[in-house]
């Protein structure tokens, strides 16, 4: 394919990674010849040391060299979302920019300009918004987001439990578990770390039990699990109470443990027996909620009680729900209850799986100085009240709703202009048609991007950035390492690609705005490394490092969660504000919504099975991660999108009566909008519910059909009492499509 | 004479694809049917009781390969000094004028053919550049869970036993098919 016109330029290998918003950070070398990476080899450390990238990374050529990349800048000339651009100069399009923000800022003031800014490129110089969050910054500020789409809910609820995110063991310890409960995980699939799954697969040859509690039986579960247990989605947490009950009714629990190192167990026993409520969560009440059979959660409960050590892995999928983050929280309590924390093997539950080594929030960044528009009302920091942040930001998944009702519906602001960049919510975010509409309603739109994406068709002006593999930057993986990575230029910029520091510097001086630094890529990265004490304290040497691409921090052993607040309780208090493990909240307690318990607890929901719109859409539907793509990013990548068709998975309990068969193009639908895909008969998901891959990009067609088969165009834009975006917690319908 | 093969833990298989994907980008094969890996899937059951497998499928250099046989133009050989069967892509009539008879014969798929019209037939060479430069395959290189390995088959033997049959794949003793398993358990 790129070998064509080829000259006599000797290849080059450039030891780089993908910033992509994936968990893995995975060493590639790039053969470079002609500005043209011509193919990839992957990590060449010795085993068992490599870290070896998954399909992704294996066609990121394809994704560099796409013949859809944007090459130049474009306006709008057809109507809003119809597509339709002409080419202009950067002079053009960024003066077009700077008019746009200037003009808006004197007529309708700086909280009229909505920032966009998301996980499409992770890594600290060219990291999402962090240069036009500092431009904007000095021009007077701008509204913008709060809350990550993907972890909020178990960010709330570690934060809750802990008093901190860095909640994972460094993988290899599952290697010391007996026990495996994967509970929502699917790392076959979700990358929640560099070669996770082979970790998880050695753990299960050294004799672990794995069990998998999924609606699907996942690729990870089918490869691992020795036993599958179907749930239905958004009833974990009756399943895991229905677990505490068990073991505090056959004293399985380990009372000395949570005496010494927890606090308010008595609140959430009191729940669990059913002194608080007068409801007892038997086994055979959370069966009737979960469908799982009692004898099951009996038996669960049992085995990981008695079974030491331990490690129930929750993650963030099953949080994104309605009432997401009493999952996590639940979870960690059962891991406190079978006395799993902070021991070699165990797990601390809270979903995020991050250990505190290399981490990606310690990631050095762009100073991005302060926002006058958040200068005043509540401090956001530490505050667990979901309410009190959204007086100041919007939270991302009622991002388009804000711009549609501004402060009428409650938002902090009146919209009128929007700048993105690394974000294509549109498509991520809940209710996509809704999101088309408010993009049409505002006066203004610009953005960043790589590629034509579903929210780009929206724009006035499209600004075309710059690759990964055209930049240098300081790049680290998701939860953990533990390794740091440099990712080195491999190319000069395509076309007239631009990266987005780049543009927003260019844009400081078509605004006037002094104070810009404009420093160089290059120095920007020397900055990071002379001021990070997290870079410096594992590195001596910066030019080697950028050199090898990588830099490995060598454990003495796996880094377990809490491992000294439970060795030493006395010198080791937890960041919480009883210093312990805080099954009660007080804090969560002060907020006083009932959504938001400060025990955790299951509650039936909008949206759940029991939910009166069950009669219209008696589906649940699930968006779980996709395989062949980093949420809709690599989207267009033919290789990737050949290894597997995008598809609707039903159960044939569910298919039948409809007259579906595997491989009809089915119509899934709900008030929110339809959705066209091709259907998935398997026995691997329970009946009564359905999965759709988030990702795959809205088209809607004339008669607003989505034949692209977005998930979120059937998804709520809510979020929980903790923050989670309600993506899993959807009701539909599907019917045979014509002509199948 | 030696024989290359390949090893396949099929109870490590995720069924991701990234050896397929690493074929195509070492080998610089567009997306579309020519395929030198393939994934095969099984599923049986029911829920919750469901098995799933994967089988990774290349060529297996078979020690007697039919494909070489079938071909009307002698363009495929098995090379003497390592059993790899290589496909001489100047010689081969293409797929409209033989009606691909190296595909139909072959048990396993194995030859491919692009969708042009006359496409030449395409199959995975046990990545020979690399093999002469003493590299593994790029699909062994790739698989993120450690599912391949590749070597005399002699060596795999050793190193693995001696099992020659995993789910979804039948041994055909016709052909000798160069491969290793360590086939999925049926039921744990």
């Amino acid at each position: 394919m790129q070998h064509s016109g080829s000259t006599n330029e000797e290849v080059r290998i450039v030891k780089a990674t993908s910033a992509f918003d994936c968990g893995g950070r995975c060493p590639l070398r790039l053969h470079v010849k002609d500005n043209t990476i011509i193919r990839i080899e992957g990590d060449d450390a010795d085993e068992p040391d490599q870290l070896r990238t998954c399909l992704r990374c294996r066609a990121y050529r394809q994704y560099i060299h796409h013949p859809e990349r944007l090459m130049y800048p474009q306006k709008r000339v057809g109507r809003r979302g119809e597509g339709k651009f002409e080419r202009i100069s950067w002079d053009e399009a960024l003066d077009t920019l700077a008019g746009q923000l200037k003009h808006v800022k004197t007529k309708y003031g700086n909280s009229a300009i909505l920032l966009m800014t998301g996980g499409g490129y992770l890594a600290s110089l060219h990291r999402g918004g962090a240069a036009a969050q500092r431009l904007l910054n000095l021009f007077g500020g701008f509204v913008t987001h709060y809350g990550n789409i993907s972890s909020e809910g178990a960010v709330w609820a570690s934060l809750t439990q802990y008093g901190s995110v860095m909640v994972g063991h460094s993988r290899e310890d599952m290697l010391n578990s007996k026990l495996i409960l994967l509970w929502g995980w699917d790392p076959a699939r979700m990358i929640s770390g560099t070669n996770t799954m082979y970790h998880l697969i050695r753990a299960r040859e050294n004799g672990a039990r794995v069990i998998a509690i999924d609606p699907r039986y996942h690729d990870t579960a089918a490869t691992v699990a020795d036993e599958w247990v179907p749930i239905r989605p958004g009833t974990d947490t009756a399943m895991m109470a229905a677990m505490a009950n068990v073991m505090i009714r056959e004293q399985l629990h380990d009372q000395a443990f949570l005496d010494r190192y927890t606090a308010g167990f008595d609140r959430f026993k009191a729940y669990v027996t059913g002194n608080e409520d007068g409801v007892e969560k038997t086994p055979a009440w959370a069966a009737d909620i979960s469908g799982v059979p009692v004898d099951t959660i009996v038996r669960l409960a049992r085995e990981y009680a008695t079974t030491k050590p331990a490690a129930l892995m929750d993650c963030q999928g099953p949080a994104r729900s309605a009432m997401g983050e009493q999952y996590n929280r639940c979870a960690a309590t059962l891991c406190a209850m079978t006395g799993n924390v902070g021991r070699p093997g165990g797990s601390a539950g809270g979903g995020l799986m991050g250990i505190p080594i290399g981490h990606m929030f310690r990631s050095p960044g762009i100073p991005p100085g302060k926002n006058p528009v958040e200068m005043t009302g509540p401090k956001i920091k530490g505050t667990l009240d979901i309410r009190e942040r959204v007086i100041k930001r919007i939270h991302i998944n009622t991002l388009f709703d804000a711009i549609l009702k501004g402060k009428e519906g409650g938002y902090p602001a009146d919209i009128r202009m929007a700048w993105s960049m690394c974000n294509n919510y549109l498509n991520q975010t809940g209710n996509s048609n809704k999101a088309a509409k408010a993009l049409e309603s505002l006066e203004f739109f610009a953005t960043q991007e790589l590629f034509m994406t579903p929210q780009a068709r929206y724009a006035d002006i499209l600004l075309p950035v710059t690759s990964t593999a055209e930049r240098s930057d300081l790049m680290r993986p998701w939860p953990s390492g533990p390794y740091l990575m440099f990712s080195n230029r491999a190319l000069d910029p395509l076309g007239e690609c631009k990266d987005d520091l780049q543009i927003a510097a260019e844009l400081a001086k078509k605004l006037n705005i002094d104070g810009f630094e404009t420093h160089t890529e290059e120095e920007w990265l020397q900055l990071f490394f002379d001021n990070s004490s997290d870079l410096k304290q594992h590195i001596d040497d910066f030019e080697r490092f950028k050199r090898e691409g990588i830099h490995r921090i060598d454990l003495e052993a796996p880094v377990v969660a809490f491992q000294k607040q439970i060795d030493d309780p006395d010198h080791h208090p937890f960041d919480t504000p009883s210093g312990k493990i805080e099954i009660f909240s007080q804090r969560v307690a002060d907020i006083k919504d009932a959504l938001c318990p400060p025990i955790p607890k299951y509650q039936s929901t909008v949206e759940d099975r029991n939910d009166p719109l069950a009669k219209k859409y008696p589906l649940q539907m699930i968006t779980p991660h996709p395989r062949n793509r980093v949420h809709s990013e690599m989207y267009k990548v033919e290789w990737l999108r050949e290894t597997e068709a995008h598809r609707v998975w039903i159960n044939p309990v569910d298919a039948r009566p409809r007259g579906i068969e595997d491989g009809d193009t089915v119509y899934v639908y709900n008030d929110r909008g339809t959705i066209a895909i091709v259907a998935w008969v398997t026995e691997r998901i329970i009946p009564g519910v359905v999965s759709v891959t988030e990702g795959a990009w809205y088209n809607p067609d004339e008669t607003g059909i989505d034949r692209g088969g977005c998930a979120n165009t059937l998804t709520r834009d809510a979020y929980s009492g903790g923050g989670a975006a309600v993506l899993n917690t959807s009701l539909v319908e599907i019917r045979k499509g014509e002509g199948s | 004479m030696s024989q290359v093969a390949f090893y396949f833990d099929q109870s490590r298989c995720t069924g991701c694809s990234a050896c397929r994907v690493a074929c195509k980008d070492w080998n610089d094969i567009p997306a579309g049917p020519e395929n030198w890996m393939r994934i095969q899937y099984t599923e049986r059951g029911q829920c919750p009781n469901v098995f799933v497998s994967y089988l990774a499928t290349p060529c297996w250099h078979c020690e007697d390969p039919v494909c070489a046989a079938a071909c009307p133009v002698d363009a495929i050989f098995k090379r003497a000094e390592d059993g790899i069967v290589v496909v001489d892509r100047e010689r081969c009539l293409g797929n409209g004028e033989c009606d691909e008879k190296c595909r139909k014969a072959c048990p396993y798929n194995a030859p491919q053919f692009g969708p042009e019209p006359g496409a030449k037939m395409g199959k995975c060479n046990y990545c020979i550049d690399r093999f002469e430069a003493g590299k593994l395959p790029n699909c062994v290189e790739a698989c993120p869970v450690r599912a391949m390995d590749a070597g005399p088959l002699e060596m795999l033997k050793e190193k693995y036993g001696t099992i020659q049959n995993a789910e979804g794949f039948t041994y055909a003793k016709r052909v000798k098919p160069a491969v290793i398993f360590k086939p999925k358990p049926a039921a744990r």
